[in-house]
């Protein structure tokens, strides 16, 4: 195991701490670009709440209030959990880092498993748009365009935890060889980043899908 | 002496898993001079239909095909990429001062996404084909096309992420690494438009993969996100598209401009004129290309209140570009002007530049575009811009660097008689197409009314001359690899790190870290610390 | 520790917070809610401030062009004027895929 203390000499920084630092402000780059991705998003959705607002509302009036409040719960707890593993990280706990990290993903896996039981639900009510699609009337269509949304939405943010779960994992699995010491924890820093944002962009997605229009 | 990085390790395996920034610019370099290869094909096989107003070769569903795949292939596999993965990836850690890129092991991974989109969207082009133009408008990919949708379009996800990398690793890079004494305002004016190109790839790019998505969704379950039956609103996927779309433009033309200046300072022996419009003039570009997308729907039923902000916004964003132009010329005024190969391309690429421009006012205009939109007037008009002007400067920038990446030299002669062809050809083939669409030939049709046969004709011979001026770098480059003269590690006499380190470089691009004490193309400077007045990298110390 | 307790009390209250104004039917209160969540994560958990300058930066320019893209993006829609069309209404398309399929 490299110990990332030091530098090798190929690297192109002058100093870890030079390395380090380009490391975070990478992510916080990438992240700005991930934000525009989910960009894309608000702005359909931004545009069809308000031109198809009576069918967006009756979408929105759809979904599971509870599981999604729950879920929402569950995963401010996990960025939480997951920051800890940041901070025992910076002071070099390796053994901290492992049982926050496991945290966080478990909690990320309950996300999940929850959002499956709703997609279930909501399979089995038919809410996927297509032919079958169980909303009727005039307002229909925009029905129908919010639970575009919202599978999609919900998809891609899935594939973000998934993706999130095993980047947590692979800190832990760093951590439990004894990788991280005061001088060096960016890997578990840089993943809280990841982690934190996937958390950011569930909050602007709760109301987005579950509250904005319900009464 | 340090062994140079083409002959460090010449194990297969070792150029595959390189990390040094300069293998991973040929590696890319290979991989879109075969895409540039393969949508000159799809242009030949285009320019060979339209000899005849009836069409000469192809069945109409066929023309549709090879005009998507032209499209697609050079402007997603060629245009996006070429300058800032090829010579960008090469020469940003130089001209830092730095051993590498901020993140080596992304720009490998960068390469291997770009392989992997450009083998899916190949797989989709060639085992189905697709019909729906580079653009892919709903609702003709969602519902109505027959083509291969989903392979292409993934592909070209795919290939989002690989520009995305690369733009975080030269903004990072270029915040990060810059050697001592680099301060912003003494970066060559490459890195400056190839860090406004970044911003572009890291911000934009990602709302081009949304779309996409969203369009793949539409299309596999059927759901109407974009389907007006559903109150959808198929303008909505234009809309995003060319968020995407339009400052992609100004990828394909930044790093050109960036390119242009070095050339042009190096040949007039002068520092840039203007150089602090001429650097935040690239990174106004940038801003101000996000926000003028709104102009490719001016007819499409786009409200009247955002086509006139639109159109106003595409006025602004010629100010910075004149404003390139004209210190371009200013720098060249006066200046003891060599006129070898690069300096030429520079030269084509900022008249062909200029009359690209120009005619973009005449389609930011409401009144003139509702005559002018989806005519051939159009398709001249951005092939001024990234043929003539990108192409251009591409090859520019290939001949200019070209030394230093192989440590050998070019032919000159057969250098200059190339870009003398390019231009030529070029000019035969689309000028023709400016009159064409003015009097109203509209684009992507198999056919054509008699009346527009000759200019059409010219139009094919120009592509013709153009196909043979862009075969002859090919078979030239190809020659010095082996016999060219070994490249002395400033040819040129230009000012710029890179040039204070072996032909080629060594794997860790300079022995020691070089230190800045002056502007970007100080020639005073350089001549002192070389002690020759006229240059000359034979007398390096 | 304590930090990060406040901060995930703070969420907890801002989402309870959340859920009455939806209860009472007040939308603008629940978009302030959930901003605020935003700035509690970024500054309280990704501790931007603590970070490079760099940093600040890019996250500034994200929201920037966040801000062009819902800004610019939406204008064409809210401003649009909409023709109706004479005639019959257009065929629904999922009733017809339905019979097509």
């Amino acid at each position: 195991m490299s110990d990332g203390s030091v530098l090798d000499h190929h690297s192109p920084y002058e100093t870890p701490l030079h390395r380090d630092e380009s490391a975070i402000a990478g992510m916080w780059l990438f992240l700005a670009s991930e934000a525009l991705l989910f960009g894309g998003l608000f702005l359909v959705c931004l545009v069809y709440s308000q031109t198809r607002a009576a069918g967006w509302a009756a979408g929105v009036r759809h979904t599971d209030l509870t599981i999604g409040a729950v879920n929402t719960l569950v995963l401010i707890t996990s960025s939480a959990v997951y920051t800890m593993a940041v901070a025992a990280g910076q002071r070099g706990d390796n053994r901290g880092v492992v049982r926050f990290g496991l945290g966080a993903a478990v909690l990320g896996m309950a996300f999940l498993a929850l959002k499956g039981v709703e997609w279930g639900q909501e399979f089995r009510e038919s809410l996927f748009p297509g032919p079958h699609f169980a909303l009727h009337g005039p307002d229909s269509g925009g029905a129908a365009l919010f639970y575009s949304f919202y599978f999609l939405a919900t998809f891609l943010h899935g594939m973000h935890m998934v993706v999130g779960i095993g980047l947590i994992l692979w800190v832990c699995r760093k951590a439990r060889h004894g990788a991280f010491g005061p001088a060096w924890s960016t890997p578990v820093d840089v993943v809280g980043l990841y982690w934190s944002f996937v958390d950011l962009v569930w909050m602007l997605l709760f109301p987005l899908l579950y509250l904005i229009g319900r009464r | 002496m340090a062994q140079s990085y083409l002959w460090q390790d010449g194990t297969l395996r070792s150029w595959l898993l390189t990390r040094d920034h300069k293998r991973i610019a040929l590696l890319y370099l290979g991989s879109i001079t075969f895409f540039f290869a393969l949508g000159g094909v799809g242009a030949a096989l285009i320019r060979l239909q339209l000899l005849e107003p009836t069409g000469a070769i192809l069945s109409d569903a066929a023309y549709n095909r090879v005009f998507t795949l032209h499209g697609v292939v050079m402007v997603w596999l060629f245009l996006v990429p070429s300058i800032p993965v090829t010579l960008g990836n090469f020469l940003v850690p130089l001209m830092l001062g730095a051993r590498d890129l901020a993140f080596p092991r992304l720009n490998l991974i960068s390469w291997y996404l770009f392989v992997a989109s450009g083998l899916l969207v190949l797989y989709g082009l060639f085992w189905g084909g697709l019909e729906t133009g580079w653009t892919f408008y709903t609702p003709l990919s969602s519902d109505y096309s027959e083509g291969r949708v989903l392979p292409v379009v993934l592909g070209i996800f795919l290939n989002g992420f690989s520009s995305i990398a690369t733009g975080v690793n030269f903004i990072v890079s270029i915040h990060q690494l810059r050697a001592p004494g680099m301060t912003w305002y003494r970066l060559p004016l490459m890195l400056w438009a190839l860090y406004a190109t970044s911003v572009i790839f890291v911000l934009a790019t990602p709302v081009l993969g949304i779309t996409l998505l969203l369009l793949a969704f539409e299309r596999l379950f059927r759901v109407g996100v974009f389907d007006p039956g559903l109150g959808g609103d198929p303008l909505l996927f234009q809309q995003m598209f060319w968020f995407y779309s339009h400052p992609a433009v100004y990828i394909m033309i930044l790093p050109g401009m960036g390119v242009v200046s070095e050339i042009v300072s190096t040949f007039c022996r002068k520092p840039v004129f203007g150089y602090r419009f001429v650097a935040w003039s690239s990174v106004s570009i940038a801003a101000i290309g996000f926000i003028v997308w709104g102009h490719h729907m001016f007819v499409a039923g786009e409200s009247l209140y955002s086509a006139i902000v639109f159109s106003m916004f595409s006025f602004f964003v010629s100010v910075p570009s004149a404003i390139k132009v004209f210190n371009w010329l200013g720098t060249m005024h006066g200046g003891a002007i060599r006129l070898d190969a690069p300096m030429l391309y520079a030269m084509g690429f900022i008249g062909l530049f200029t009359v690209g421009g120009l005619t973009g006012l005449f389609l930011a205009s409401l009144a003139a575009d509702v005559h002018l939109t989806q005519t051939y007037f159009v398709v001249a008009h951005f092939h001024y811009i990234m043929v003539g002007g990108m192409v251009s400067a591409y090859f520019g920038g290939l001949h200019y660097w070209w030394p230093k990446i192989t440590g050998r030299m070019y032919p000159e002669i057969w250098g200059r008689l190339a870009a003398a062809l390019i231009f030529f050809g070029f000019n035969l083939t689309f000028f023709p197409q400016f009159i064409l669409g003015f009097e109203g030939m509209p684009r992507r049709y198999a056919t054509y009314p008699a009346q527009f046969q000759i200019l059409n004709v010219l139009s094919s011979a120009g592509a013709g001359i153009l196909a043979v001026a862009y075969v002859m770098p090919l078979v030239y480059f190809g020659w010095s690899l082996f016999r060219g003269a070994r490249a002395p590690d400033n040819p040129w006499g230009a000012t710029g790190l890179e040039w204070r380190t072996p032909s080629p470089p060594p794997t860790e691009n300079f022995a020691e870290t070089p230190v800045v004490t002056t502007d970007a193309y100080d020639y005073g400077e350089l001549d002192a610390r070389t002690g020759v007045a006229d240059s000359g990298g034979a007398h390096h110390v | 520790m304590g930090r990060i307790a406040i901060c995930w009390g703070m969420l907890v209250l801002l989402l309870a917070a959340e859920l009455a104004a939806t209860w009472a039917g007040y939308g603008i209160a629940v978009c302030v809610a959930a901003v605020l969540m935003v700035l509690v994560i970024v500054l309280g958990f990704m501790q931007i401030l603590r970070g490079p300058k760099l940093a600040v930066i890019f996250a500034l320019g994200g929201l920037f062009w966040l801000t062009i893209l819902l800004a610019l993006g939406s204008l064409d829609s809210f401003t649009r004027t909409t023709v109706p069309v004479p005639g019959p209404a257009l065929p629904d398309r999922a009733a017809g895929l339905q019979e097509g399929g």
